[in-house]
C-alpha cells in the first residue's frame, strides 16, 4: 500500500518536474541579463562618428523596414548571396534611410557579437570548471588561449600574408594547444590534476614564444593588432563576424545544455561516476571538445577576452547553484550581459575619460572587472575554489 | 518500511539461473537459497601500477548469493585494493572477476552498473544539490544519453531513498547535511541504481553511533528484505561480525581466514591478523569482543600465543 502511495506522487512530481528546474532564481538571473544586455545594447548603438540623436537611434533598432522585412533580416544573417539562394529573390533591397543603415550595418551587430561571444565564454568556462572540478577554471585553462596567441603572432608578424585567414588560424592554434595539452597529460588516461598541469606546461611554453615574437614586430601597427587579438577586442566587428561564429555557437550550446547532466555526474568525482556506469574519459574528451569548440568560435571573431568564461559561471552558480541544466542556461543569458556592457566601457572610456577618440580591447574592461570581483569573493567567502 | 524487490531485479535473476554455469568457488558455506548473482574473485593478483609488488597476492573472494560478506583486516591489509579489484576499478594483474560467470570486464561501463553497485570511502558533491537529485543520479545507468527519467526511475528513487530512511530530508541541500546524513544520502544513491551486488568501502567509518546503526539497518534490510549479493569493508569487527554471513579477515594482501563469524573472529585470529590481544564470547548478537592490549613486534604475535 505505501508503495502504490509513493509511486504515485513520484509520478505527479515527475510530470511537473519537467519544468520545475526553471525556478524564481533562475528566471530572475535571466531576465536580469535581458535587461542588463538590452539596456547596454541601447546604448552601444547610441553613439559613433555618425552623430545622431539617441532617439533617432532607437528608432532605427525597430525600424520596422528592416524588422517586418525578411531579405533585409536574412541578408544580414546569412550574407547578401546566400539569402538570394535561400529566398530566389533577384531584385534590389529597398532602400534604407541613413540612421536605419548605420545602426543596422555597423552598430548593432557589434552588440551581437558581444552577445554571442559572452554566452560562448560562459558556457565554455562552466564546462571546464566541471571537467577540471576546479571553480577557477577558465576557458583557456587546457592551452587554448596560449596556442591561438602564439599562432596570432606568428601570422602578424611571420606570415602576415595569412592576416585575412587570421580568425581560423586562431581558433585552430587553441583547438591545437588543447589536442597537445591531452597529449600530454594522457598516460593511460588523465585526470582533472594532469590535465591542469599540462595546461600550465604548454601555456607557459607558448606564452614564452609569442612574448618573444613581439621583438620580431617591426611596426607599431602590428604590436597594436597583435594586442588587440590577444587580449580580446571587438572594435570593428560586423555582420561578418555574427556569420562566422553563430553556426558553431548553436552547436556548442546545444551540446553543453544537451550534456549538462553528464557535468553534474561528472562533478561527483571520478570514481562515483565511473561506478555509475560513464566512461569517464571519454566523456571528459567530449565534453571539453564542446568546451573548447566554444571557445575556439569567441577567438575567432573577437580574439582572446579573458575573465568572462571565469567570473559568469561563477556568479551565476551563487544565484542558481550548481546544477548544470541551470547553469549553462544561465550562462546563455548572463554571459552576453557581462560583455556587452564591457563593450560599451571598451568603446566609450576613452573618448568620455580622456576626449580622445580610440576604443581599449574589451578584453581590457572585462579583467578590470573580474579582478576586483574575484577581490570581493576572495573576502567574502570562505572556500573559494571548490564546486 | 516497504518491500524492496522489483520487477527488474526477477527479470535479471530468470536471465541468470536460464543462461549461465554459475559457479561455486572454494571453501563457501552456502546457506539458504541460492537467490541473488553469484559474485566472485578468483586467484586475483592485483597491485596499483606504481608499486612493484602487488597488494593483493592470489585470492579469492566469493560473495554467496543474497548474502552479507564482511571484509575486515588491519590498516594496509589490501581489503580497499580487493574490493577495488572487484568492482573493476583496478585490473587485476591475473586472476577474473566474475558475475554470474561472466567476467566484469566483458560488460560494459552502463551494463555493469545496473548489475554491480559500488559506494566509496569518500564522496563529494556540490553543496547545492538536493538529496533527491543526488539520488537521482544513481538511475544514471538505465538513462540514454538525451534520456529523461521513466516512472520506473522515479519509483526506484522513492524506493532508494525510503530504503535509506532519507524521506524526511530530500528536499535539503547536502551541503547542509550531517556527515552521517550524507552517508546515508549516498547509500541512497547507490541503492537507486537498482543492482544484484552492493560492495560497500567503510561505510560506517567516521559516523557517530546512531548513524553507524543507521548504515547497519539499511544493510540488515537489504539482507533480509531483497535478495542483493552485498559486500562490505567493515573497520568495526563487532559490526562485522553482528552484520555478515560471511567474514574475510585480510592480512598483508592475503586471506588469513574466512568463514561464519563466529569462526573467523577467535582470540588467535585477533592476535595474528590485528595484532591485538583480546578475549572472544559469544553472545545472541554474535561473537563479542573484548580487547585488552596491543601486542608489540618485539614479542612477536606468535610468539606470544
Amino acid at each position: 500500500m505505501g508503495e502504490t502511495v509513493s509511486s504515485d506522487t513520484g509520478r505527479e512530481a515527475g510530470e511537473s518536474a519537467r519544468l520545475a528546474w526553471i525556478d524564481r532564481s533562475l528566471l530572475t538571473l535571466c531576465l536580469g541579463s535581458l535587461a542588463i544586455a538590452v539596456v547596454a545594447g541601447l546604448v552601444q548603438v547610441s553613439f559613433g562618428s555618425y552623430s545622431m540623436s539617441v532617439a533617432e537611434a532607437w528608432r532605427a533598432v525597430v525600424d520596422t523596414t528592416v524588422l517586418l522585412d525578411p531579405r533585409w533580416l536574412l541578408n544580414f544573417l546569412l550574407g547578401e548571396q546566400l539569402m538570394r539562394s535561400v529566398l530566389g529573390f533577384q531584385g534590389e533591397l529597398p532602400d534604407l534611410p541613413t540612421t536605419t543603415l548605420i545602426v543596422w550595418n555597423i552598430r548593432l551587430p557589434r552588440v551581437f557579437v558581444a552577445m554571442i561571444v559572452g554566452m560562448n565564454l560562459a558556457v565554455s568556462g562552466a564546462i571546464f570548471q566541471a571537467v577540471t572540478r576546479n571553480e577557477l577554471a577558465s576557458p583557456f585553462i587546457l592551452g587554448v588561449s596560449s596556442g591561438a596567441g602564439l599562432l596570432i603572432l606568428l601570422t602578424l608578424v611571420v606570415f602576415p600574408m595569412l592576416a585575412s585567414a587570421l580568425p581560423v588560424i586562431a581558433a585552430a592554434g587553441g583547438m591545437g594547444a588543447f589536442a597537445l595539452v591531452y597529449l600530454i597529460a594522457w598516460k593511460g588516461g588523465t585526470s582533472p590534476v594532469r590535465l591542469v598541469l599540462a595546461g600550465v606546461i604548454v601555456g607557459t611554453v607558448f606564452q614564452s614564444l609569442q612574448t618573444g615574437l613581439f621583438f620580431f614586430a617591426d611596426d607599431i601597427g602590428v604590436v597594436q593588432s597583435a594586442i588587440a587579438w590577444t587580449t580580446g577586442s571587438l572594435t570593428g566587428t560586423n555582420w561578418e563576424q555574427v556569420r562566422t561564429a553563430l553556426p558553431w555557437t548553436v552547436v556548442a550550446m546545444g551540446l553543453a545544455l544537451v550534456g549538462s547532466r553528464q557535468l553534474n555526474v561528472l562533478l561527483l568525482g571520478e570514481r562515483t561516476a565511473s561506478s555509475l556506469g560513464m566512461n569517464v574519459e571519454r566523456m571528459r574528451f567530449a565534453l571539453s571538445a564542446v568546451g573548447v569548440l566554444a571557445a575556439a568560435a569567441s577567438i575567432a571573431v573577437a580574439g582572446i577576452v579573458g575573465f568572462v568564461g571565469l567570473i559568469v559561471p561563477h556568479v551565476v552558480r551563487n544565484v542558481v547553484g550548481s546544477g548544470y541544466k541551470r547553469l549553462v542556461v544561465g550562462c546563455l543569458f548572463a554571459g552576453p550581459a557581462l560583455l556587452v556592457a564591457a563593450d560599451v566601457g571598451a568603446r566609450l572610456a576613452i573618448p568620455v575619460l580622456v576626449g580622445g577618440s580610440g576604443q581599449l580591447p574589451v578584453g581590457i574592461v572585462t579583467g578590470l572587472v573580474g579582478g576586483p570581483y574575484f577581490l570581493y569573493l576572495m573576502r567574502k567567502q570562505d572556500q573559494l575554489g571548490e564546486i | 518500511m516497504s518491500k524492496t524487490e522489483t520487477p527488474s531485479t526477477e527479470q535479471h535473476r530468470d536471465d541468470d539461473q536460464t543462461a549461465d554455469d554459475a559457479p561455486t568457488g572454494p571453501a563457501v558455506a552456502t546457506t539458504g537459497d541460492a537467490d541473488g548473482a553469484a559474485f566472485s574473485g578468483e586467484d586475483l593478483v592485483i597491485g596499483y601500477p606504481t608499486a612493484e609488488d602487488p597488494v593483493v597476492d592470489e585470492e579469492s573472494l566469493v560473495a554467496a548469493p543474497g548474502q552479507v560478506t564482511a571484509l575486515v583486516g588491519p590498516n594496509g591489509s589490501g581489503k580497499s585494493t580487493l574490493l577495488k579489484g572487484m568492482a573493476d576499478e583496478l585490473s587485476p594483474d591475473s586472476g577474473s572477476v566474475r558475475l554470474d560467470g561472466r567476467p566484469v570486464e566483458s560488460f560494459d561501463s552502463k551494463g555493469l552498473a545496473r548489475r554491480l553497485g559500488l559506494l566509496s570511502q569518500e564522496n563529494v558533491a556540490p553543496e547545492s544539490i538536493t538529496v533527491e537529485k543526488l539520488v537521482e543520479h544513481g538511475r544514471y545507468p538505465y538513462r540514454g544519453f538525451f534520456g529523461g527519467l521513466t516512472d520506473d526511475d522515479l519509483a526506484a528513487i522513492d524506493r532508494a531513498i525510503d530504503l535509506a530512511g532519507v524521506d524526511h530530508i530530500r528536499d535539503r541541500e547536502v551541503g547542509s547535511l550531517s556527515g552521517g546524513q550524507k552517508q546515508l544520502v549516498w547509500i541512497a544513491m547507490v541503492l537507486a541504481q537498482e543492482t544484484d551486488v552492493l560492495l560497500l568501502d567503510e561505510p560506517t567509518t567516521f559516523l557517530d553511533m546512531h548513524h553507524q546503526l543507521e548504515v547497519m539497518e539499511v544493510v540488515e534490510t537489504l539482507r533480509s528484505e531483497s535478495d542483493k549479493t552485498v559486500v562490505v569493508i567493515l573497520h568495526d569487527l563487532q559490526q562485522a561480525a553482528r552484520l555478515a554471513d560471511h567474514m574475510l579477515a585480510l592480512k598483508d594482501g592475503s586471506v588469513h581466514s574466512r568463514g561464519p563469524p563466529e569462526d573467523v573472529i577467535t582470540e588467535e585470529t585477533l592476535a595474528d591478523v590485528f595484532g591485538i590481544e583480546a578475549t572472544v564470547t559469544q553472545s545472541d548478537l554474535g561473537p563479542r569482543i573484548t580487547p585488552l592490549r596491543p601486542l608489540h613486534d618485539d614479542t612477536g604475535a606468535d610468539v606470544h600465543l
